[in-house]
């Protein structure tokens, strides 16, 4: 059966600037703005533009990936001859098999995939982006522009445009150069990684670059240059929606925060909805001396203590006396009494103890940062972590503190 | 697989229950922020690995219909068996009983492939472990499981009393208030055949009753009625009144912990609410919250459902307010049950008394 379009989704990504965050799970699984995970953005934004087949490619700690994506009845994309596939890397008949060396040898190696689908365009998505969009629009214009390939552009300011794939476009309005992370960029057009292939293009240049034994079989690197020097039309899908980069732990933070007022991104909007799979838990209580405000807090949390400024996801408790300012608790963390947490992020299931202190306000120094606890391990009681600290392992109760 | 299907009375509801059952059946009345009453039964079925389940409806069972859909939360939603919905046939008037709502299925009920059948109302909140119920009454041998509770339900109910052996001697009919014996919760784990058998026994007009006819007349032909005592929290919701204590029983951890225990999850109709936005001014004091809600106001003792927006400034004392009612800024509400959709402008206020909460139904505009 004939396709307009369907999506691939790069879940591969170890997301190594997370530290202690990915220890256990892929980039794509993080927790993100109380109830959701990166990669349900992407995967609602599928199902919300009218993409029915979604190839995800996981390689890295792929078990919780797996889990949360199920028959992806979870985001309306489970259907009869559609759906999310989970394609891992595989061995083929004859061939030793291996992982996927670049993002386009990910797509490379499931090129058998795609062909089931015969589809004219195929999308090519990462998961680790916060962002609302319609694909179909950008469909819509590149299949008007007849387009090679179309790549979703975002204007960044001049000192941003360093960090991204920065492209500049001539008077006919494609796209005639391509810089990656430029230290001097010609322009503020920053590629989001979000690209729409025509598949018979795509797959001839997948081919020629597998073939190349100096690629590093990257899209940014490899794919987009070549098809730009052989002078493929390439165009530019305007976006000036909310998006981030969510692949630091500074800028996972933000992003948190960014949720905390509907302006930025408004979550709310029944007509493109975030479709999460949580599971069900009886909705928030908030005892009679607790405080919270300007916070988000969701079903299952048991809240005594003093929440401001806070992301809570499902099933986190805050004990008495216990406060928590300006932080990110993700899924089943535990503040337990008096326990005062700052300017940080706890991860999954983590339990800070009784007494202990996490972070600090901001001081103006150079070298204070966000606090970060992984997740499923211990902060005991009365310990001390510092601003900026990346714990990875248990802490056992008393360390670090002064007394 | 479990070789025990599910029966769920869900036909009847409580005159009590007045607005609040006047758009549906009582078994799909929202209940404790984001679930309806019929969810704990299903989830008691299916925490007992049951997938085979018959849902006995009869009026008003639109919202009922919408709520349960194919069964797919509760893992229903099957190739063969799962989740059916009995409406009644065309003519059959309203069931006036059990009997009469089980002579309506009784081909449905030949039709089942397990040897034992949960036969239950739609309309009790309770986690119960039916697969321990349903060990302990085959290693019983008795004919009859019945689940009862030591405290005391809401309304009319029968009771029984129990020998040393944990059999039942003697069945009381039609008690109010605190009595001899334990209560039954109506929820029996029996086989396909006494079941069917209890059916024919209760065959005309005089003898139509399931538990003075049914379980009685079993018990002096001899038959075994064992009890198993559920002694964790219950409610059984037969008025608005009820409807409100059970409410304010969720404020209580311990009976928050018995209805929803972490081992046995309550599932419902999940809808990809965000989470819970509480503004600068937003005060919460001991009410439980769902998701999708906008809080800018304060909350003292309520319960407050999914997509509920407060206003700034307005104040909530001992509420119920059901999924995506808007509260304006400035409203003032005490002892207040408002179902879903409703409206309530700016600066509005309204109070009901703690032994007569007002009710605002569905879709009010005030």
């Amino acid at each position: 059966m004939n396709r307009k379009c369907i999506a691939m989704l790069l879940a591969g990504g170890q997301g190594s600037r997370l530290y202690a965050l990915t220890k256990d799970v892929a980039k794509p699984s993080v927790p993100f703005g109380g109830k959701y995970r990166i990669i349900y953005f992407p995967l609602s934004n599928c199902a919300n533009s009218g993409i029915d087949v979604v190839g995800m490619l996981t390689q890295y700690k792929p078990l919780q990936l797996n889990s949360y994506i199920g028959s992806g009845q979870a985001y309306d994309l489970d259907s009869s001859d559609g759906g999310v596939f989970i394609l891992p890397p595989y061995q083929s008949a004859g061939e030793k098999g291996s992982w996927f060396s670049g993002t386009a040898n990910a797509i490379y190696q499931n090129i058998a995939f795609i062909e089931n689908y015969d589809p004219e365009n195929v999308l090519i998505l990462s998961g680790d982006h916060i962002y609302k969009m319609d694909y179909s629009d950008m469909l819509r214009e590149h299949v008007q522009n007849g387009a090679a390939c179309t790549i979703a552009v975002k204007q960044v300011s001049m000192e941003e445009a360093t960090r991204f794939g920065i492209l500049s476009c001539g008077e006919d309005g494609f796209i005639n150069e391509f810089e990656e992370k430029p230290k001097h960029p010609k322009s503020d057009l920053a590629s989001m990684g979000i690209y729409i292939f025509n598949w018979k293009k795509l797959r001839e240049y997948l081919v020629a670059d597998e073939n190349d034994p100096n690629s590093s079989k990257d899209f940014g690197k490899n794919i987009i240059p070549n098809m730009l020097a052989a002078g493929e039309k390439m165009w530019p899908y305007r976006f000036d929606g909310y998006w981030r980069d969510v692949g630091t732990i500074v800028s996972l933070w933000d992003a948190n925060m960014d949720m905390l007022g509907n302006t930025l991104m408004d979550l709310f909007d029944a007509s493109w909805p975030i479709r999460s799979k949580s599971p069900i838990r009886p909705p928030h209580y908030a005892g009679p001396d607790s405080k919270i405000n300007h916070s988000i807090v969701t079903e299952g949390c048991e809240v005594y203590g003093e929440v401001s400024n806070s992301v809570l996801s499902s099933s986190v408790t805050v004990g008495r006396g216990a406060q928590v300012f300006y932080s990110i608790l993700m899924p089943g963390a535990t503040v337990e009494d008096g326990a005062v947490v700052r300017y940080s992020i706890i991860g999954e299931n983590t339990k800070v103890r009784a007494g202990a202190r996490v972070g600090t306000d901001p001081d103006g120094s150079a070298d204070w940062n966000v606090a970060t606890c992984g997740p499923n391990i211990e902060i005991g009681a009365g310990a001390v972590i510092k601003a900026g600290a990346m714990i990875y392992d248990s802490v056992a109760a008393g360390e670090g503190s002064d007394a | 697989m479990v070789n025990l299907h599910g029966l769920i009375l869900a036909d009847r509801s409580s005159r009590d229950l007045r607005e609040l059952v006047m758009v549906r059946t009582s078994s799909s009345l929202p209940f404790a922020g984001r679930y309806r009453l019929i969810d704990f039964s299903l989830s008691n079925l299916q925490n007992a690995g049951v997938r085979d389940v018959g849902v006995v409806m009869q009026r008003n069972f639109s919202s009922l219909l919408d709520h349960i859909g194919s069964g797919k939360e509760w893992d229903m939603s099957r190739k063969r068996g799962g989740l059916k919905l009995l409406p009644p046939f065309t003519g059959s008037g309203e069931y006036e009983g059990i009997i009469d709502a089980l002579e309506n299925v009784r081909g449905y009920i030949e039709d089942i492939k397990q040897d034992y059948v949960a036969l239950m109302r739609g309309n009790l909140a309770a986690s119960i472990d039916l697969g321990d119920v349903m060990y302990q009454h085959v290693r019983s041998g008795a004919d009859v499981t019945a689940v009862c509770t030591p405290g005391t339900p809401e309304g009319e109910h029968h009771r029984f009393i129990v020998g040393e052996d944990g059999f039942a001697k003697d069945i009381l009919l039609r008690r109010t208030g605190p009595g001899e014996g334990v209560a039954s919760l109506q929820v029996y784990i029996m086989s396909k055949d006494t079941l069917l058998g209890i059916v024919d026994r209760c065959d005309n007009a005089l003898n139509h009753k399931f538990h003075r006819d049914g379980l009685g007349g079993l018990l002096s032909a001899g038959g075994k009625i064992k009890i198993y005592m559920h002694n964790d929290y219950f409610a059984n919701i037969m008025s608005v009144d009820g409807y409100y204590k059970a409410s304010m029983d969720m404020l209580e951890r311990e009976k928050r912990s018995q209805l929803f225990p972490a081992d046995r999850p309550v599932r419902t109709k999940g809808r990809s609410d965000v989470s819970t936005y509480y503004g600068d001014q937003a005060v919460n004091r001991n009410s439980l919250v769902a998701d999708g809600c906008i809080i800018e106001g304060t909350l003292e003792n309520c319960v407050i459902f999914r997509g509920v927006h407060v206003g700034a400034g307005a104040v909530l004392k001992n509420c119920i307010i059901m999924q995506d009612t808007y509260v304006s800024d400035g409203v003032e509400l005490n002892y207040v049950i408002s179902d879903k959709d409703a409206f309530i402008s700016k600066d509005v206020t309204l109070s009901g008394s703690p032994k007569l909460p007002l009710v605002l139904p569905k879709g009010s505009k005030i």
